[in-house]
């Protein structure tokens, strides 16, 4: 049985499973390394949203199993015109609010008063592509400032030849680009 | 076996992701069922795409054949339309010719169908002391096909154990396939 220490192993040849492993990989170390809480609030926008589109079509179904058509015609109109709008809010929820966020981490206040500060990870891989990019942005909790660095890697300088993640250099590289950013919060 | 690579992603996965999972295969099933449903609204058929499923029809239709139909009640129906009908108390649709047609002044209206490439008129299909049909056992009409393509689905129903094959995999291909 694998534990949650043993080295990530994946086929470094599929984009899917590189993309997922770094992601992966980044998101235990800022929760382990810096201590933020992760929230969930985009992720459970998403579910809330897909769960809301698959109710209205399984609600349709039984609606029509119960009452056949013709009865059921209005509230099949309905549902599949519901349906087809959550479709289309889904696309535009995932196109824009995530857009490639796969982590919100919390850093709460130490005093307990001011609201938290909010680190997020953005990545992107492109298809059939080795340049890994990594977006960190910090969102002040007090000034609500935005600040972010971004970075693009090959997967090459992470996986090696039999597809392990060299964790301990990516752990460098995602601390360095966090670090980065903390350095400019106490310059600024 | 469990330390397969491919299945080092989904063990990484935590509960929200799995659950998301989930929701994508449902969101695959629910988009093919509203589209299904919203075809039965648009066309007013009970059954919009149907497989030709006999040789009665040819030359005109061939086993295999896939049929579009639409149902407009308002539309009457004429000698020479080309009707799809279920006989009552039994499941399979029937791809047929009018032939005749009795109309009264109510609007109520009884008609006789028979096959292009049968000898003799449908009364034998028809249900014991049926001998016209209705306006309500009519599916709906064809306006339009497409040729062969329906052969997947007579082979897939002659072994369904190929059909749940087929739909088993494509599940589980959908399931364990973890998205960036």
């Amino acid at each position: 049985m694998s534990q949650e220490n043993a080295p990530i192993k994946i086929d470094k040849w599929d984009g899917n499973a590189l993309k997922n492993a770094l992601d992966d990989a980044a998101k235990k170390i800022m929760n382990e390394s810096y201590g933020l809480v992760e929230s969930f609030k985009l992720i459970d926008g998403r579910l809330a949203l897909c769960s809301m589109a698959v109710s209205c079509s399984l609600f349709a179904l039984l609606w029509d199993f119960l009452y056949p058509f013709p009865a059921s015609k209005t509230v099949l109109i309905i549902c599949v015109a519901c349906y087809f709008i959550l479709t289309g809010v889904i696309s535009v929820y995932l196109l824009y609010f995530e857009g490639g966020v796969f982590y919100v981490g919390l850093e709460k206040d130490k005093a307990g008063i001011d609201p938290d500060d909010k680190w997020t990870l953005q990545s992107s891989l492109k298809k059939y592509d080795d340049q890994y990019c990594l977006k960190i942005t910090y969102t002040g909790g007090v000034s609500k400032q935005t600040r972010s660095v971004e970075r693009v890697c090959s997967v090459t300088e992470f996986f090696d030849e039999e597809g392990t993640l060299c964790y301990d250099l990516y752990e460098a590289t995602v601390k360095g680009l966090k670090d980065s950013l903390s350095a400019d919060k106490k310059a600024k | 076996l469990l330390d397969i690579s491919f299945l080092s992603d989904l063990k990484r996965m935590n509960k929200r992701q799995v659950f998301y999972q989930f929701l994508s295969f449902g969101m695959i099933v629910s988009s093919a069922l509203m589209i299904w449903k919203g075809l039965i609204v648009a066309t007013g058929s009970e059954s919009p795409v149907v497989v030709v499923l006999s040789g009665s029809m040819e030359p005109g239709f061939y086993r295999g054949d896939l049929l579009f139909l639409t149902n407009d009640l308002e539309d009457p129906i004429r000698a020479g339309d080309i009707a799809v009908f279920r006989i009552k108390g039994r499941d399979i649709p029937i791809v047929h010719r009018v032939l005749q047609v009795h109309e009264r002044d109510d609007g109520y209206v009884k008609f006789l169908t028979k096959g292009d490439n049968n000898a003799i008129d449908d009364r034998g299909l028809y249900a014991p002391g049926q001998l016209w049909l209705e306006k309500g056992d009519v599916i709906g009409r064809a306006k339009g096909f497409v040729p062969y393509i329906g052969m997947v689905t007579i082979v897939m129903n002659d072994y369904p154990k190929f059909k749940y094959a087929v739909l088993g995999l494509l599940g589980i291909f959908v399931l364990l396939n973890r998205e960036a």
